[in-house]
């Protein structure tokens, strides 16, 4: 379904949205996050796109590899990584098992509170964004 | 935390999307349904708390609104269409474990046009947005964003 062409103002407030959540987040982390939860929601249009996005960007090969288990390669990422990276999988796999006040409070420590306010739109705008696109069968590489 | 206050713009935006969902697929009660589902399977209290609210003042049958956790043991209480957009619902919804089936995606595309069916979907993804929001911000039921 080409659910862009079919719902032209849901697409335009998507891209509002989008612009809204990633104001003033480190983009390398953006990736990072947009990466992770893209992969959790198993959305092959965005993982694609956002494995590009974060290559071009300059982002080493071995830390986009090892992204699905990032909390075994703890000195890959910095601290600040594996609090956001933490974050977006309790936000992500919110049906089973809520947002753990320990995920929200090593968040909450790593990032003011206007950043955590950002993290916390830019991670729900990639599930919308990863919804869609799992959805209505986005095919990687196509628009 | 004061998410709401702080993050204005989004909100905006927020507030677009689910107007120009809600009004694309034409059917209020539906829309409210499928918000609620949504909130329960995802646990936000504000938000099951705010669309329990709306359904009661739409005037839908309390029982429609109490049996939705269990919409497919109920029988007749909910049309086809509904439960092709109930089940369309979990499906996106519930997206890290278990897809979105193609009998459930192939289910509702038989009860709604594509045109409609592309705004059901954006019905179900805006609230999940704001479930995500409210859940990790632990908004509490019946207080102003």
């Amino acid at each position: 379904m080409r659910w862009v062409q079919r719902a032209p103002e849901v697409y335009q407030a998507m891209i509002a949205l989008d612009a809204a959540a990633r104001k003033g987040v480190d983009p390398g982390l953006a990736e990072l996050v947009k990466i992770r939860a893209s992969q959790l929601n198993k959305c092959a249009f965005c993982l694609d796109m956002h494995l590009t996005d974060a290559r071009k960007a300059g982002e080493s090969e071995e830390r986009l590899q090892l992204l699905v288990a990032w909390a075994e390669a703890p000195d890959h990422y910095t601290a600040k990584e594996r609090a956001a990276l933490a974050l977006t999988e309790a936000i992500t796999v919110l049906t089973d098992g809520f947002v753990p006040d320990d995920v929200y409070a090593t968040a909450a420590a790593q990032f003011d509170e206007t950043e955590l306010a950002q993290l916390i739109a830019l991670i729900t705008t990639i599930n919308a964004w990863n919804r869609f696109g799992v959805s209505t069968r986005m095919t990687p590489g196509k628009a | 935390m004061a998410f709401w206050g702080q993050m204005s713009a989004f909100g905006r935006a927020q507030l677009r999307l689910t107007t120009a969902a809600k009004k694309g697929l034409g059917d209020p009660v539906l829309a409210e349904l499928v918000v609620l589902r949504a909130s329960q399977l995802n646990r936000c209290a504000f938000c099951i708390d705010m669309h329990v609210k709306n359904l009661h003042e739409a005037g839908v049958e309390p029982r429609r609104i109490d049996l939705l956790p269990a919409w497919e043991e109920t029988g007749d209480l909910y049309t086809a269409k509904e439960r092709a957009a109930l089940a369309l619902t979990e499906a996106v919804t519930v997206l890290t474990d278990g897809f979105v089936p193609d009998d459930v995606y192939a289910t509702a595309a038989a009860h709604f046009d594509e045109t409609e069916l592309a705004h059901l979907l954006a019905v179900i993804v805006a609230i999940n947005n704001w479930n995500r929001v409210n859940v990790t911000i632990r908004q509490p039921p019946g207080e102003e964003l």
